[in-house]
């Protein structure tokens, strides 16, 4: 434990207590003046940047007057572009369904990886120690690859008549779907077919990195309590159920809302896979975002809609601040 | 034979090997091995398609393994008459490693300032570092390409590295390694006369290999794997990067799954190779930090 050397760091504070010398007031203003001067310019004036625009009726292919082009043929609007959500036009149609989308995916996403995970996660503890950690590089193999390349290959894969999937159902004797990606009427349980497939070769992507924060949780449990449990008596089941299961509600938490979180802001997986199709089933808020911004070049309405995705994304962060202060230890 | 091995664990394993604990491991493998099937056909079946000639590519049902194994899709992606594949790999390296190098140096350089020095508006500087790690780049990417036309940055490899040179979550990443790292050396170089910057390259910086082989891998893997960024800001052919490349071969060539199979190859097997260099690294990093 190096951090048992105490006395150093002391030495150090009552150092800067009394100040720091020429030499290190020197080093610590020429580092930090560039790169906080860097931060203020391409964080700080975004986000100031993003929450202004949301106000104004502004598209880039207009010239405005005033700062930032903000005013003129660019006017302010006020909350217009709120209002403008609720209202029957196309444009807020397509925004409330990116809402119904987004929030159907990541909740269909969330239960689904998990359900997955946490078994897998399980099992793989269970194994010997070497397979371990070839089961668990195996399975990380689709989270550290390009989701472009992930949507091509599903793509593929979901193809009427060549892809593998089709095959393979036709193989067991069953009737596949004609289209998996393109055929607007094909709707399961209230959700479209494609939104299913889309679902699908997300959660392939992603389950990986929650499987190896579940594995490390798990070896964090100290193997007492659980021996304590098969002594007396308790089969696998109830050594899952009553044991790891609450020691593990922290790790639960956490992951909870940071697949919550990252499922909120997809994007690539779904432009590549169905591009928003059919008629906008599978249009995600980013998408909404982006397509808004850069292809109709209507940035006012794009950054309200952003902010609408901040909203979301800040509440579920809130959540996360609440759950994490909870008790840690066991 | 390997559900008979013993598990390294726990003190009290194995337990007796009754029959149905017999079953109850053969039923895990089982799981384990069909996960291991899921996670993997899709790769190989990507595999094998670009290894087949574009007549075979057409056939319904199609083959699995290639009737004819073939290296014509990459020959063509090779050979593209217009911009040779060379360009694109030198795009998505130039970018993936500015931004890691430039990344490594600030995110240190902060990272050890914030944990080692007391300055005034310290804490304030900090407080804003966090709130940036809050706020995603979906969010603000609208005023990040307005600010990148009025910088002239529109169209170019420096567009998708100038507005990410510094990283709140290295930052972050790095004050809570360096924290841990005693003041003693710093201090001992101090008085051997060493200059402040020259303890960060020499003292602070060598002891880092653990965080920023971390961070290194990360930040590589996010950009060389980047496509929203790069899909607003890169407009010409020849500066397109991988991804890029592979979603304009998917548009161009939508029916030709060879070309587009042998495209994903070549984007992926930068990372694999990666992968299997530093699959240590990755795999603890994501336990230890949760970084996504």
């Amino acid at each position: 434990m190096t951090h048992l050397a105490v006395p150093a760091p002391v030495k150090t504070s009552a150092k800067q207590r009394s100040g720091l010398r020429v030499g290190q007031r020197a080093f610590v203003f020429g580092a930090m003046t560039p790169l906080m001067a860097y931060m203020l310019f391409f964080s700080l004036l975004p986000m100031i940047w993003a929450v202004t625009l949301g106000f104004f009726d502004y598209s880039p292919t207009r010239a405005g007057s005033g700062f930032l082009g903000l005013g003129g043929a660019n006017p302010f609007v006020g909350l217009d572009n709120y209002r403008a959500m609720f209202a029957e036009t196309q444009p807020a149609r397509v925004f409330r369904l990116a809402v119904v989308n987004t929030f159907t995916f990541a909740l269909i996403v969330l239960p689904l990886n998990l359900a997955i995970t946490l078994p897998l996660a399980v099992l793989i503890e269970s194994v010997h120690d070497r397979l371990k950690g070839l089961f668990r590089a195996i399975y990380f193999l689709p989270t550290i690859s390009s989701a472009v390349a992930v949507a091509v290959m599903w793509g593929y894969l979901y193809h009427p008549q060549q892809g593998l999937l089709n095959t393979l159902i036709k193989l067991v004797g069953l009737t596949p779907p004609k289209a998996w990606l393109t055929d607007p009427r094909a709707v399961y349980f209230g959700v479209p077919l494609a939104m299913i497939a889309v679902i699908i070769a997300y959660v392939w992507q992603d389950f990986g990195y929650n499987l190896v924060i579940f594995i490390a949780a798990l070896q964090g449990i100290p193997h007492e309590i659980r021996d304590a449990a098969r002594v007396d008596g308790a089969n696998p089941w109830q050594e899952f159920w009553n044991i790891t299961l609450p020691l593990l509600k922290p790790t639960l938490l956490f992951v909870c809302v940071l697949t919550m979180l990252s499922s909120l802001q997809v994007f690539v997986i779904f432009q590549v896979m169905t591009n928003g199709g059919p008629r906008d089933q599978t249009t995600p808020l980013v998408m909404s975002i982006y397509e808004n911004a850069f292809r109709y070049q209507n940035m006012g309405w794009a950054a309200a809609i952003a902010m609408i995705l901040l909203l979301i994304i800040l509440t579920f962060t809130l959540i996360q601040f609440r759950l994490l202060r909870t008790d840690w230890e066991y | 034979m390997t559900t008979l091995l013993p598990s390294a664990t726990s003190p009290l394993r194995p337990r007796p090997l009754s029959p149905r604990r017999v079953f109850t491991r053969s039923a895990a493998y089982t799981v384990l091995l069909l996960g291991v099937a899921v996670t993997l056909v899709p790769f190989i079946w990507v595999l094998l398609t670009s290894l087949k000639p574009a007549s075979e590519i057409v056939k319904v049902p199609p083959t699995f393994f290639p009737q004819e194994w073939t290296l014509q899709s990459y020959q063509t992606i090779f050979k593209d008459p217009k911009v040779p594949l060379a360009r694109f790999y030198f795009n998505s390296l130039f970018v993936a490693g500015s931004r890691v190098a430039i990344t490594l140096f600030t995110s240190s350089l902060a990272g050890y300032i914030f944990a080692k020095y007391k300055f005034w508006g310290k804490n304030a500087a900090f407080a804003f570092i966090l709130v940036q790690l809050m706020i995603h780049f979906q969010i603000v990417m609208i005023p990040a390409y307005l600010i990148l036309v009025k910088l002239g940055l529109i169209d170019s490899l420096w567009g998708l590295i100038i507005p990410s040179m510094v990283d709140a979550f290295g930052i972050f990443l790095m004050r809570q390694f360096i924290e841990s790292i005693p003041g003693e050396l710093m201090d001992a170089a101090r008085i051997d006369g060493a200059s402040e910057f020259g303890i960060y390259w020499r003292i602070v910086l060598p002891q880092l290999g653990p965080a920023l082989a971390t961070l290194g891998i990360f930040t590589f893997m996010g950009t060389w794997n980047d496509y929203l960024w790069p899909l607003i800001v890169i407009t010409t052919h020849e500066r397109r990067t991988l991804p890029l490349l592979l979603t304009w071969y998917n548009s161009q060539h939508g029916t030709r799954y060879d070309l587009t199979m042998a495209a994903s190859i070549l984007v992926l097997l930068p990372v694999l190779v990666a992968y299997v260099l530093f699959q240590r690294w990755i795999v603890r990093g994501v336990a230890l930090t949760g970084f996504k």
